[in-house]
């Protein structure tokens, strides 16, 4: 019988665990210590699989500690992390005020220095890391610190925070090894060095075996189906069907690669019915480049651009615009954009179309020639 | 809680934090001479049974360093200012950031749980290596000649106290209370530390009704304040205080891991005869995750990263692939003193927590002061005749320093002479030197009973208390001593309930007559 792999055997636990918890957990009385561990066990199952659906009932049952035992901190610092991980900038702040003490512990610090660079507040989210990096070099600091460097053009810098990330690693925590593995070759990727990404992947793959992230992550270097499939058997991601049918409908596959649309719109769409926005941006994508539907693209951008003001969202809506035929009124999203000093082939690329498409020749050369000499390959990398 | 439970990133006391391999609870060193009289010194360090006892995590690397030293007399014997420790202080840091290089044995079990115990830096042998099964009694031969006993496996958990009581002391809220380790404010909560329980704060004083919290049981956390505003100590209807102590053993049927040895003393040292002390403390290290899957090489030069480079030059190459958790050479160093913080594991040389540790125990003091003046005994603490225990702290070393000087300074008196059976004109120990530097130092002339070392038998915990004893005070026309409070004759006159020593006089299960000393493992619970 094949051993499991890491991401199973993780799985299994926190499984067992809820299945323990979940008997007592709600019972009168409440303890919190255990409703605390419950609902962290039932986020972390929710990490593990990838379903963000998953969050839904944990959220009713936040909300129902809450009502139960008042704010306690652990339980409103999870509640902000379930809301940050679904684009709630606002409920974020908002739970981490339910216990005031809260904002000032390193670990509402860290979200909070999220939320900044989410809002497209730069300098105040590296401030904030840098001092919490003085104050103690955790690798979760160390790793977002790497991230804001990576996306601001300091490479090289960027590599050996993230370096010193995986030194403060231990052996107790290889999924968050792996994790920082990705961000490598990610890192690589941005940088067009394909073989060195894979590197990373190969190494996150063997530190945490059966993690449906490397295999996505080896899916997008490689633009490869069959990692997709793979993955797709295992997590329900309306994203990630759109990037396989997006592949298929390159090999000519145009049934398979409409059935793959069809489910990852219905995904989003579901979701934004309900009234959650984690999925804005990829609706904006969607509609821009699948459907080709320029108005409906400026409609999910405007909305997510509402919530989150920062580069990628900004980039967003001038890319809408621009393919809803509003090259004009793009170029002063883009521009913003390119203000904040992101420096990010994706994006680059992105501004030469628009700036051509507004006339304005000579700067889409210089943004073409600066996303090609920051990424040679133009290989595929995240924009958000 | 000798060393339970710290530092906090493995403090298990926390809802939210498991128990960890890396959580040292105990170092135990005496000296056990053979009967053919050839000397040797017992070092044992315990720590906790996880994954379970007898069973070792392959991911631990545990360390135990070793340095005999001569018996220094402190040339100031009656200096009792802050320049007389300024001056100690400056003396350890020059001894540990001096050429002063440790021997080291080195321990770490594969998951075919086989130990593999390295010896390092040993003055006649250099470096040599073995590898040995657990859970089983070995002799180790060094290539000079001399054999070395070893024990790597499960073992009862040897230390014993009432766990419960010392945190209902400082009043230490994760032991009562469902308390998140990021909630900082609400470990030791502000209000005054005592030995007998405050009227009126309910928030720490035993409830007949809720017997089981803080043993078997926590509450949640009520909201605050979290602070007292009474002006007295509890009394019963007969006038008796109330003890935050029951003399109950807290560790009871519990058990550890443990690696244990027995080594020659002229295999530690060239100069046995000169070499008098033997300095010892224990570490758990943690490997990295980086190198427990071979990759991408990340030297430091390699990825032009000078600063990794600098962070790397001290330690080896065994140890850039792990992560320093814990340390513990003399009890309650790191519990009581350096309040468990993960910054302040810093073995032996911790000199620089100095200050921590004197603005530490005159807070300590302004708790346990009043309350052991309360009982009618005499305090080392300055408290100014305080009637009540005060909740204070310091910031500022030298205003903490008049209140404590007694304390730091004072011989701790022993009971009796049988610690030193050689009638030898050796001094009696000064809490200053007991705590800097953080190591087990057993005088190989002694007994090794607690502080001239460990034994397995000594009650460390009720002795940590006999600190705020004046030792110049009198009972019966004796000095005060060390034992003092384990005197249940001194307690059944006492005007308290229960009427007992703090802590339990002796472990829940008999130590062992011969190595490795500490007792068999309970059996699993069912």
């Amino acid at each position: 019988m094949p051993s499991l792999g890491h991401h199973a055997v993780d799985l299994r636990r926190v499984e067992a665990d809820i299945a323990e918890l979940e008997k007592t957990a709600f019972l009168e009385p409440l303890q919190h210590a255990e409703v605390a561990r419950y609902l962290y066990r039932l986020y972390a199952r929710s990490a593990l699989n990838g379903d963000l659906k998953e969050l839904r009932p944990l959220e009713r049952l936040i909300n129902r500690a809450i009502e139960c035992l008042g704010p306690r901190e652990d339980i409103c610092l999870l509640k902000a992390n379930l809301d940050f991980k679904l684009h709630r900038l606002a409920e974020t702040k908002r739970d981490l005020s339910l216990v005031p003490a809260l904002k000032d512990r390193r670990e509402g610090r860290v979200i909070l220095a999220d939320v900044a660079f989410q809002e497209g507040r730069y300098q105040a989210a590296r401030v904030a890391l840098e001092a919490l990096t003085e104050e103690d070099q955790t690798w979760d600091v160390l790793a977002r610190l790497a991230h804001l460097e990576a996306k601001m053009g300091d490479a090289a810098l960027a590599d050996e925070l993230y370096t010193r990330a995986e030194d403060d690693i231990t052996a107790k925590e290889m999924r968050a090894f792996a994790w920082v593995q990705l961000q490598r070759g990610l890192l690589d990727l941005s940088r067009g060095r394909l073989d060195d990404a894979l590197a990373h992947y190969d190494v996150a793959d063997r530190a945490y075996t059966g993690y449906w992230v490397t295999e996505e992550h080896v899916g997008d270097a490689l633009e490869s189906p069959s990692h997709y499939e793979r993955v797709l058997e295992q997590v329900d991601k309306p994203e990630l069907a759109q990037k396989l049918g997006g592949l298929y409908a390159k090999a000519g596959n145009e049934s398979r690669a409409q059935q793959l649309f069809t489910r990852a719109l219905s995904g989003y769409l579901d979701s934004a019915e309900r009234g959650e926005v984690h999925y804005y941006h990829h609706l904006t994508e969607y509609f821009a480049d699948v459907a080709h539907d320029g108005e409906e693209a400026v409609k999910w951008a405007r909305k997510d651009i509402e919530l989150r003001d920062n580069f990628n969202t900004q980039t967003a809506l001038a890319w809408a615009l621009h393919c809803s035929g509003q090259s004009a009124a793009s170029v002063p999203y883009i521009e913003r954009a390119i203000e904040s000093g992101v420096k990010d082939a994706a994006i680059f690329s992105k501004a030469a179309i628009i700036l051509e498409a507004a006339g304005l020749r000579s700067k889409a050369h210089e943004y073409e020639h600066r996303a090609a000499h920051l990424n040679p390959l133009r290989l595929h990398v995240h924009a958000h | 809680m000798a060393d339970h439970n710290d530092p906090n990133s493995v403090n298990s006391a926390f809802s939210d934090i498991d128990v960890s391999a890396a959580d040292l609870y105990d170092f135990f060193g005496f000296p056990t001479n053979s009967e053919a009289g050839a000397e040797k010194v017992y070092m044992a360090l315990t720590f906790a049974s996880v994954p379970q006892t007898g069973v070792f995590d392959s991911d631990i690397l545990y360390r135990v360093q070793i340095h005999a030293a001569p018996r220094a007399a402190w040339p100031e014997a009656e200096g009792r200012g802050i320049e007389s420790l300024l001056k100690y202080v400056d003396a350890v840091k020059e001894k540990y950031l001096g050429s002063f290089k440790a021997s080291e044995i080195r321990v770490n079990v594969d998951t075919a749980q086989r130990a593999s115990v390295k010896f390092l830096n040993f003055h006649q042998t250099g470096n040599f290596s073995t590898t040995i099964d657990t859970n089983k009694v070995s002799e180790i031969k060094t290539p000079d000649g001399h054999v070395i006993k070893a024990f790597i496996g499960g073992r009862e958990e040897a230390f014993f106290n009432d766990l419960t009581g010392f945190f209902r002391s400082i009043n230490y809220a994760p032991q009562f209370y469902h308390v998140p380790h990021t909630m900082l404010d609400g470990r030791e909560l502000p209000i005054p530390k005592t030995l007998l329980e405050l009227e009126g704060n309910d928030l720490f004083n035993f409830n007949p009704a809720e017997p089981e919290v803080g043993y078997s049981q926590k509450k949640n956390m009520p909201p605050g304040p979290y602070s007292w505003s009474g002006n007295k100590y509890k009394k019963d209807d007969k006038g008796n205080f109330r003890f935050v102590y029951t003399g109950n053993d807290s560790r009871k049927g519990l058990n550890s891991n443990a690696i244990v040895f027995e080594i020659p003393l002229a295999f530690l040292t060239a100069a046995p005869a000169q070499d008098r002390i033997v300095n010892c403390w224990g570490e758990s290290w943690v490997l990295k995750a980086s190198k427990k899957v071979p990759g991408i090489p990340d030297h430091p030069v390699l990825s032009e990263n000078p600063i990794a480079l600098l962070r790397n030059f001290n330690q080896d190459e065994e140890l850039k692939s792990y992560k320093l958790v814990d340390t513990d050479g003399q009890p309650f160093a790191d519990a009581a003193l350096s309040e468990r913080e993960d910054s302040r594991q810093m073995g032996a040389n911790n000199f620089w927590l100095a200050p921590t540790f004197v603005k530490r125990l005159a807070h300590l003091g302004w708790g346990f002061g009043p309350s052991i003046s309360a009982l009618g005994l005499k305090t080392s603490f300055n408290h100014d005749n305080s009637p009540i225990s005060i909740h204070k702290t310091y910031s500022n070393v030298f205003e903490a320093f008049p209140r404590v000087a007694k304390t730091l300074f004072q011989p701790l008196n022993m009971p009796d002479d049988s610690w030193n059976p050689k009638c030898l004109n050796i001094p009696l120990r000064r809490a200053f030197e007991v705590f800097v530097p953080n190591v087990c130092a057993i005088d190989v002339d002694t007994t090794g009973t607690w502080p001239f070392g460990r034994r397995l038998e000594d009650q460390v915990a009720t002795r940590f208390l006999a600190l705020f004893l004046d030792m110049e005070a009198e009972l019966n026309g004796k000095k005060y001593h060390i034992e003092l409070l384990n005197d249940q004759a001194m307690w059944d006159s006492a005007p308290i309930e229960p009427k007992t020593p703090p802590n339990p006089l002796r472990n829940d299960k008999e130590f062992l007559k011969e190595f490795p000393y500490l007792a068999e493992p309970w059996p699993p619970r069912s």
